[in-house]
Formats: structure tokens, C-alpha cells, sequence
């Protein structure tokens, strides 16, 4: 074999793993569009907010994923589904507003692809995120208090301060990072239908 | 190449395997410190600060294991080995050290950032721009100082790890590259971007990083045993194989979700067929071995090398299994996967990097290693600790998978399944760290030539007529 036809043959091989699994899932899953809700006017899936937005990069750089799977299997009947970690199976189309868009490859922890039905009070996932214990006392998922501040505290507390004891006058309050990743795991839910996943 | 040229290129291949030991070191670290959060909840309520979190434990170990280990190993090991058989000695020398810095900053700025601020949480590629950017500078450095002259000398020795080398090197900055502009350019939509991140998983693994340990196994088996691959035809039927079929590979790590049924069936069909090829490799390596047990056990070199040529069939094999239909469906998402990466990382392409520079080190420093037991540490403790790490997951993972498939399990009885297994797999990397420790000391002992410079323990065969291609280049 001569070099220039080795290398002609690599660089085919490259380019149609390329085209063949991107290019044709563009065709595929990368034109989808939203389901306009008439009653609502909002999508489906609905567009999650800026500040979910920034929650999602907050989740994907603590390595929530490491543990947590977002992507529910069906069909009906199956584990997944049994356990109620969702409504219906995941579809491509619920990726749509994902940035980054992310599936997880570990089920340590339950899948969160519907997490905001599940616990739907957002002080209780920030309680979570602060101490898991304090939510359920044998939850074994890790605390994360880097995402909260100790402050002096005042005369009186900050509204959003956590209920919690802490020494020397201090108080546990919410970083921007917390609230951020609240707002995304409030936004992380299944309960809308698609033409390809109706619910039920 | 005359020794003052030879010493030079040998600064930049010492610093490549030299940053590539004291990442698999802390790499290995970080694994068991992150496992034994696992296996103790109750640790990670002890570490105040997100630096040791499980969630960035994980991402930084598989990363420093893979982009810093085996990466800046292998490259290093070929930097020796390219300029002997190309027969072209390296020129612009400071340049390929300064190649070598550069990846071992990029290493280092990763694991920073992958500590410090957190991961990027996509699959293969944890880090940020500014690492990807300097990865990409310092491959286009080192891949063209090993490439170089490859043509000009193409028809003066074996093809397959030609082949191989030329596969090897065009897929990684080329993937890279694709992989960054799709799912940081803001180019892709989301389901795209899942898929993306699964071929560039693949081109690392598949493309990348097996082609360049094979080009060690094709170039040193035969010339440590002194017998010729034979059959061609089957060689070039496996490497087609793999670089049609490696990029598509990972699909099968998706079960459902959003990625299209049909690229998950190319997946299982792709593990299928890259098993095959893996098998037909083994059919031409498998010949240069059989009855060598004696020379295997005396010479470490071809013992790593036997093992990493064994793993190679194991690992391909394991990825088979894990991708079949029914199969996936129970091990998707467990730590079954685990047991992947361990026989792949660790068993597969160590052992071979580890061979490679029992082999290689002598010829640019002109030195021997030592009869010593240290040899013996690293080899067994490999060995004994993959073998533990990759059953514990293997089985861990499978029970794991089961009893998520019931959903009777509450949760926390499927982690409570998994504990027996995790301390055996955390036993595991303890060991293998061990025989790392081993290996470095000797390392470090014979940099400093702190051992006799002849070795008692014959690396090459005596005769030099089988181990022509490996013979110093002269000009
Ligand atoms: C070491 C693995 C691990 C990591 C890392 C992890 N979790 Fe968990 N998580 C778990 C486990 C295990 C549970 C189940 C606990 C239980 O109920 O026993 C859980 C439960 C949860 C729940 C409750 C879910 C429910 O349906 O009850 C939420 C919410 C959650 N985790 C969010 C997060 C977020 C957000 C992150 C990242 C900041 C994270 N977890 C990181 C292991 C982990």
C-alpha cells in the first residue's frame, strides 16, 4: 500500500464517522422544533430560564453526573418508569434547550430527569444541597456547602438564609451558584407530552 | 543519529515518560480517594472544600489516567521508536521539547481547572478551551516530529504499524478539533451534542490511543522474539476494520435516551466487528509468542507486552459483551463500565506502555535495567491489581445492574450491594499503585544511573540481526 493511498483511505474513514453518525443525526434530531402548547402558548419542552441556564453549567462542573443519570428508559411497565423517575421515557426532543446537553453514565443516585415533580419545594433541594440528612437521614448523596456562604448575621436574618445553626453568629446563605442549580433541578421535569412520548 | 543528537530528542521523550508516571501516580490517587467516598458516604460530610468532591474526583482521575498517563506515555515511547524504524533521526530538537512541555502544561492546567472550578461535564473532553487549544499546538508538534519522514521510508520495513501510526495521528487533532467546534461553538443542537460527544469518546479510545499502542506491539514483538508477523492480508483486514468502525463504537454506551435506535445498533455492530479485528490481530501476535514462555518470564519487557497483548482481546471482548442488547440494558449506567476503562487503561494499553519502555528506554540513554526486584513488584502488582479492580467492577456491576432493573431495590440497597466489590476494587488500585511506585523507583534509580549500566537483565536479545530496526540510526 502506498502512503498517499494510507492516508487517502484514514481520512475517508475519518470523515464518515464524522458524516455518517453527526451529519445524519443532525438530519434526524437536530431539526427538531419545539410543540407549540395552544392553551398556553409555551413549548414543549418548555424553555428553561437564565437562570436554570446558568444551574445547568453549575450541575455539569460539580459532576452531579458522575452519579445521576438524566435520561429515563421506557417503556411503560419498565424499572425506570416503575420507580418514578419519570412520567415517560426520555426523547431527543427534550434535549433541545440543553446547554451542554448531557445523559450521565452512572446510576449511583436516582435519575433526575424529572427531579423537579419529585421534590417540588424549592427550599427542600436546597436544603438538600447544603446537607442530604437533614432531607432524609440515610440519603447518602453528598452535601456540597461550597455552594453556601457564612455571613455575619444581623439583627435579623437574611430571607434567604438557611435554617440551620451556625457558630459565632454566623448564618448559612445561598450562593448564586446554589440558587442557580435550584432553579435548573425545579426546571428538570418530564410531565409535558411530545407526539413521539405522549404521557400514559 | 550521532549521540549528542540523540541526547537531545531524549529530553523531550524524558519529560513525555516522565510526567506520564507521576500522572498515572496522582491519577490513581484520585481514583481511590474518590471510590472511598463511595464506599463511606459519611467522608464526603468531613471535606469542607469542593476541590475533593466525588464530582470532581472522578472527572479529574479518568482524565490525568487517560490524556496524561497513557497519552503523554505512549507518545513519548514513540519519539524513540519512530526514528529508529523510519531511519530519519529528529531534527529541531528544542522544538520537540518544547512540544513535550507544552502537553504536560496542558495536563496540568486541566487538572486544575477540572479541581478547582470544576469540569466541563462532557464526555471525553472535562476540560476547558485554553487545554484544548494547547493539547492541539503541542500534538501538532510532537505528531509531526513523529510522522515526519514516515513516507520517505514507507517500503523500508513492516506496514502495519505504519499504518497504525499514520491512523493514530491524523485521528486525534482531527476529532479534537471536531469535537470542540461541535459542542463549544455553539453549533450543535442538543441531541446532537450527546452524539458528538460519543464519537469523540470513541476517537480517543478507539482511534487514537489503540493504534498507537498497536504500532508497539507490531514494531517490538517481532523484534524481541525474533519471528516475523505473518499473514498481511489479515493485519490490513483489521486495521480497516478499526478505523471504519472505532469511531462509532461508544453509541453502545447509550441505552434509549436520545440517541436515534439505529446509531445504537451501528454501536453493537461496531463493538462486534471491532472485537473481530481485535481477534484477527491476535491470531498474527499470537504466533510470536507461543512457546516463549521462558523468555517471556526473563525478559520484563516482553512479559508487559504479552499482557498488554492479551488485554488488548479482553478488552475488545468485554466491550462486546457489554454492548449486546440485553446485556446493555442491565449494565448501562453501572459501574460495569468501570471495568472497561480498567482493562483498557490500565491493563491493555499500561502494560503495554510499561513494555514499551523496558524496551525503549536503553537505546536513547544507552543504559540497562537493573535484575532487580522492583521488576517483579511492578509486574505482579499490575497484574494482581487489574485483575481484582476489573472483577470487582465486572461483577459489582452486573449485580448492580440487576437490581436497578428491579425496581422492588430501593436505592440504597443497590449501593449496599456494591460495597463487598468497591473494597476489593479499591484493594485493586492500591496495588496497582504499588507496583507504579515500584516501576518509578527503578525509573528514577536508572535515570540517575544509579545502577551498573550493563544489565544483568537482557532487555534485547544479544544478536542484533532480529533487532535491526531498533538498532541506533547512524548518518
Ligand atoms: C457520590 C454520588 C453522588 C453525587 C456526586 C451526587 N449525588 Fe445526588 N444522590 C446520590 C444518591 C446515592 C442519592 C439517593 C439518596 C437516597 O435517597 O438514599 C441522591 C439523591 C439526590 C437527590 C434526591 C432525588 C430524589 O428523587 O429523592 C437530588 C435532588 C440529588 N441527589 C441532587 C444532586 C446534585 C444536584 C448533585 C450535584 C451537585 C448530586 N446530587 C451529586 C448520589 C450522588
Amino acid at each position: 500500500m502506498k502512503p498517499t493511498r494510507a492516508l487517502a483511505i484514514v481520512l475517508v474513514a475519518l470523515l464518515f464517522t464524522w458524516i455518517g453518525q453527526v451529519a445524519v443525526g443532525y438530519l434526524q434530531v437536530g431539526k427538531l422544533e419545539p410543540v407549540l402548547n395552544e392553551e398556553t402558548s409555551l413549548t414543549n419542552p418548555p424553555a428553561p430560564s437564565g437562570l436554570a441556564q446558568t444551574g445547568a453549567r453549575v450541575f455539569a462542573s460539580e459532576g452531579c453526573l458522575e452519579c445521576h443519570s438524566l435520561s429515563v428508559r421506557g417503556p411503560a411497565g419498565s424499572a425506570d418508569l416503575t420507580r418514578g423517575w419519570g412520567p415517560r421515557r426520555s426523547v431527543p426532543r427534550d434535549y433541545l434547550f440543553r446547554e451542554p446537553a448531557l445523559i450521565g453514565f452512572a446510576r449511583i443516585g436516582p435519575d433526575l430527569s424529572d427531579v423537579g415533580e419529585r421534590i417540588k419545594e424549592p427550599n427542600d433541594l436546597m436544603m438538600h444541597l447544603l446537607n442530604p440528612k437533614k432531607l432524609r437521614s440515610t440519603s447518602t448523596c453528598p452535601p456540597h456547602p461550597w455552594l453556601f456562604e457564612l455571613k455575619l448575621a444581623g439583627p435579623k436574618n437574611e430571607n434567604d438564609s438557611m435554617p440551620v445553626t451556625a457558630a459565632d453568629w454566623k448564618q448559612v446563605v445561598p450562593s448564586y451558584k446554589a440558587k442557580a442549580l435550584v432553579a435548573y433541578l425545579q426546571s428538570l421535569n418530564l410531565g409535558y407530552p411530545l407526539p413521539e412520548a405522549p404521557l400514559k | 543519529m550521532n549521540r549528542s543528537q540523540s541526547s537531545k530528542s531524549a529530553v523531550a521523550t524524558q519529560i513525555l515518560i516522565a510526567g506520564s508516571i507521576i500522572w498515572s501516580l496522582l491519577g490513581g490517587g484520585l481514583q481511590i480517594l474518590a471510590n472511598l467516598q463511595l464506599l463511606i458516604p459519611m467522608l464526603a460530610y468531613f471535606q469542607p472544600t469542593a476541590v475533593f468532591g466525588y464530582g470532581r474526583l472522578v472527572p479529574a482521575a479518568t482524565f490525568l489516567l487517560t490524556y496524561g498517563w497513557i497519552g503523554s506515555g505512549l507518545l513519548g515511547v514513540l519519539m524513540i521508536l519512530v526514528p529508529r524504524f523510519s531511519g530519519i533521526p529528529f531534527r529541531h530538537n528544542h522544538v520537540l521539547t518544547f512540544g513535550a512541555i507544552a502537553w504536560q502544561l496542558a495536563i496540568l492546567t486541566g487538572l486544575t481547572q477540572i479541581l478547582m472550578t470544576g469540569g466541563s461535564g462532557l464526555l471525553s473532553l472535562p476540560f476547558g478551551r485554553t487545554v484544548t487549544l494547547i493539547l492541539l499546538v503541542s500534538f501538532l508538534v510532537l505528531g509531526t516530529g513523529i510522522t515526519r519522514g514516515l513516507g520517505g521510508t514507507w517500503k523500508s520495513g513492516p506496514i502495519l504499524p505504519r499504518l497504525y501510526l499514520l491512523g493514530g495521528i491524523l485521528a486525534f487533532p482531527l476529532g479534537l478539533g471536531t469535537a470542540e467546534l461541535l459542542l463549544r461553538g455553539g453549533t450543535a443542537p442538543g441531541g446532537v451534542q450527546i452524539i458528538t460527544q460519543l464519537v469523540w469518546h470513541s476517537f480517543v479510545h478507539h482511534l487514537w490511543l489503540t493504534p498507537m499502542a498497536l504500532v508497539l506491539l507490531f514494531q517490538l514483538l517481532p523484534t524481541l522474539t525474533g519471528r516475523p508477523t505473518t499473514s498481511l492480508s489479515l493485519g490490513l483486514l483489521s486495521w480497516g476494520l478499526f478505523f471504519t468502525l472505532g469511531g462509532w463504537a461508544s453509541n453502545s454506551l447509550a441505552s434509549q435516551g436520545p440517541v436515534p435506535s439505529w446509531l445504537q445498533s451501528a454501536g453493537v455492530v461496531a463493538g462486534v466487528l471491532l472485537f473481530v479485528a481485535a481477534l484477527g490481530n491476535t491470531v498474527l501476535f499470537q504466533p510470536l509468542l507461543e512457546g516463549k514462555m521462558d523468555e517471556i518470564r526473563r525478559n520484563v519487557a516482553l512479559r508487559f507486552l504479552s499482557l498488554g497483548a492479551w488485554s488488548y482481546l479482553v478488552a475488545y471482548g468485554w466491550m462486546m459483551f457489554l454492548s449486546i442488547p440485553g446485556v446493555r440494558q442491565n449494565t448501562a449506567f453501572t459501574v460495569a463500565w468501570n471495568a472497561n476503562q480498567s482493562v483498557f487503561l490500565f491493563s491493555f494499553l499500561g502494560s503495554i506502555l510499561a513494555g514499551s519502555i523496558y524496551a525503549l528506554l536503553p537505546v536513547v540513554r544507552n543504559l540497562g535495567w537493573p535484575s532487580h526486584s522492583s521488576l517483579l513488584w511492578h509486574f505482579w502488582c499490575t497484574a494482581l491489581g487489574v485483575a481484582l479492580t476489573f472483577s470487582g467492577y465486572a461483577l459489582g456491576g452486573v449485580l448492580q445492574g440487576l437490581a436497578l432493573n428491579d425496581p422492588g431495590v430501593p436505592l440504597s440497597t443497590v449501593a449496599s450491594y456494591l460495597c463487598p466489590f468497591l473494597v476489593v476494587i479499591i484493594a485493586g488500585q492500591a496495588l496497582w499503585i504499588v507496583g507504579q511506585l515500584a516501576f518509578s523507583s527503578l525509573l528514577i534509580a536508572t535515570l540517575l544511573k544509579l545502577f551498573p549500566s550493563t544489565a544483568p537483565m537482557a532487555v534485547f536479545p544479544s544478536s542484533r540481526t532480529s533487532g535491526a530496526d531498533l538498532a541506533p540510526v547512524r548518518h
